[in-house]
């Protein structure tokens, strides 16, 4: 049976020794999106999905996958697709034969294992080198089997921890197209821990960070961004025919950082950095243009991106004595 | 059974088959069995040669001849056991491919015995070569088949029993070579006190010392039975040690599944 809630967890606990890896979490993703799963080294991440995916137990809490309760380990498993961080393979078998074997494992017959396998191949473009051993894959070839290793069970949800760690671009590239690709025709919640931000901002519905265990930020893309980020530049238009005042204004005022956009239009882009907060530049700056005279047409402030939402979250927290 | 478990292509093979059948691959077709099966054959060829030499000089009788050459060959058969079930868990969390196992919806107690019955295997294999020298060395001396039954009887006993311990430290160890480390060490910490029991102690007590190892114990009764030409049921007691390792060591390494965890100190 669907569940409208894909993950829920509640006063998630788990600590190493002294180490609190991840503290009273709580949190909760619906049916079907793409969330971004985003925090810096140590945030707790892993912690989390290997909680989730119950192969660690937690010290504290209680979470659902799927509408499964933790209690139900074995049906949290049937119903979980999962991409380790450190997914090891074992390089003598091929492409084909791992993942028949966890087909299997899964509960299919040899038959409609062997036919998942080569499916999933064809799907994640090895289907031309499933017969190969693994030990003859490159690094960006044994991520997409390891993708085609967690959908064998036809999955609800799907984690993929660092799924193009180590990649080169056109890698990286290869494997998000893929992510995107699966959460469209399988129709699956897709959990994906990465630390490609622009990337995120493409792929995912939402995004959650992450930072010491605990939930920082969550929400879309713009909501985080918007929420945890200053704006970091303004538009601004004029008649074009004040132009050139408006650019002497806003000299006259400090803002130097400047470029005109399009001229025609009266066009221009302030960039907000500098000693002063960046809303605070913004209201001087359209102070400055007022006081001279010059009509301003619309200013508008350029919401901030996701990386900075990321680092304004993070190292905020950083900063708090524990 | 579930929804999940009702759908169309679901098996019903039991999971530790399919665990079973994997392994099986891996250790003989694309793995180390072959190998191992050679460097074996190769000993066995050498001891066997040496025994007839010293056969054909009277320096050993025909059935003194194939109990030592059966006893060299479950010992080192069942070593192979050893080798092979010492790497199960931990050689899968040194080549972090036990993760993938762990999220499979498979009890832990399946991984454990498709494991375990395909380091049987190895055992099994090394027994079936050693018949060939067993008929050649027991030729003429109505021996060689109370020497197989023997030794299969033995052997198995000692394999369980070995399987069990290799299986038991791999699941608590890091990587393959401490378990394996762990695992002979421990053999020869049961074995050595009894070889040492023969020199300067009372016989009843180097005796008892004996029959507390499962290895020098199950030997003993090899002895007993080929060589002082003894009834199977003759000396039973000998076969105590042995069978209580073979069902506690396998009994503990099922019970210890449950604590197969990707670190071998965390809770799974």
């Amino acid at each position: 049976m669907a569940s409208d809630v894909a993950l829920q967890t509640q006063g998630l606990r788990k600590s190493y020794g002294d180490v609190v890896a991840v503290e009273s979490l709580s949190l909760q993703v619906d049916s079907g999106s793409v969330v971004g799963f985003l925090g810096p080294n140590g945030a707790g991440k892993t912690t989390v999905i290997r909680m989730l995916s119950t192969v660690l137990a937690p010290d504290a809490g209680t979470f659902s996958v799927a509408g499964v309760p933790h209690t139900r380990p074995l049906e949290i498993r049937r119903r979980l697709g999962v991409l380790p961080e450190s997914a090891g393979y074992p390089t003598a078998q091929t492409g084909e034969e791992w993942l028949t074997f966890h087909a299997r494992l899964f509960g299919r017959t040899a038959a409609d294992a062997h036919a998942t396998a080569r499916r999933l191949l064809d799907e994640v473009g090895l289907g031309g080198r499933g017969r190969a051993r693994i030990a003859a894959y490159s690094r960006g070839m044994r991520q997409r089997l390891g993708i085609a290793r967690a959908l064998v069970n036809d999955p609800q949800v799907v984690f993929l921890d660092e799924p193009t760690l180590g990649l080169d671009p056109a890698g990286q590239l290869q494997v998000l197209d893929l992510v995107s690709r699966i959460a469209r025709e399988h129709g699956v919640t897709v959990v994906l821990s990465t630390h490609l931000l622009a990337e995120v901002e493409q792929v995912c519905d939402r995004v959650l960070i992450l930072n010491r265990g605990r939930v920082v930020a969550e929400g879309t893309v713009a909501e985080v961004a918007q929420r945890a980020a200053a704006p970091r530049s303004a538009r601004v238009q004029v008649p074009r025919e004040h132009l050139e005042r408006a650019l002497t204004a806003l000299r006259r005022r400090g803002v130097h950082a400047v470029s005109t956009l399009d001229g025609a239009r009266g066009e221009l882009e302030l960039t907000l950095s500098g000693e002063a907060e960046p809303t605070e530049a913004a209201a001087e700056a359209l102070g400055g243009l007022l006081a001279s005279g010059v009509p301003v047409v619309s200013f508008t402030l350029e919401s901030g991106r996701l990386s900075d939402a990321f680092l304004a979250v993070t190292r905020g927290l950083d900063e708090e004595p524990r | 059974m579930t929804e999940l478990d009702k759908r169309p292509g679901r098996s019903t093979t039991p999971a530790w088959l399919v665990v079973l059948d994997r392994e099986l691959r891996d250790i003989w077709v694309s793995g180390r069995g072959l190998p191992l099966m050679l460097a074996y054959t190769l000993m066995l060829s050498f001891t066997s040669y040496l025994v007839a030499t010293n056969q054909a000089m009277n320096f050993l009788e025909v059935r003194e001849s194939v109990s030592l050459t059966l006893k060299v060959a479950v010992a080192v058969s069942v070593l192979l056991v050893v080798l092979a079930s010492a790497d199960a868990i931990s050689g899968e969390r040194e080549r972090e491919t036990l993760e993938s196992l762990l999220l499979s919806p498979v009890g832990r107690s399946a991984l454990v015995v498709g494991k375990g019955a395909a380091a049987l295997s190895l055992w099994l294999a090394a027994m079936a070569l050693s018949c060939p020298y067993l008929w050649f060395l027991g030729r003429g001396v109505a021996v060689v088949g109370k020497a197989v039954v023997g030794g299969l009887v033995v052997g198995a006993l000692l394999a369980l029993f070995l399987a069990g311990l290799g299986m038991l430290v791999s699941i608590f160890s890091v990587s393959n070579r401490v378990s394996v480390s762990v695992s002979l060490f421990l053999l020869v910490a049961l074995y050595a006190p009894a070889q040492l029991a023969t020199v300067g102690l009372q016989p009843s007590v180097g005796d008892v010392l004996q029959r507390i190892d499962p290895f020098t114990s199950g030997l003993s009764y090899l002895d007993k039975v080929i060589i002082d030409g003894h009834s199977p049921g003759q000396d039973l007691g000998l076969m105590i040690s042995p069978v209580i390792a073979a069902v506690v060591f396998s009994a503990l390494a099922l019970v210890a599944s449950s604590r197969i965890a990707l670190s071998p100190w965390e809770r799974s």
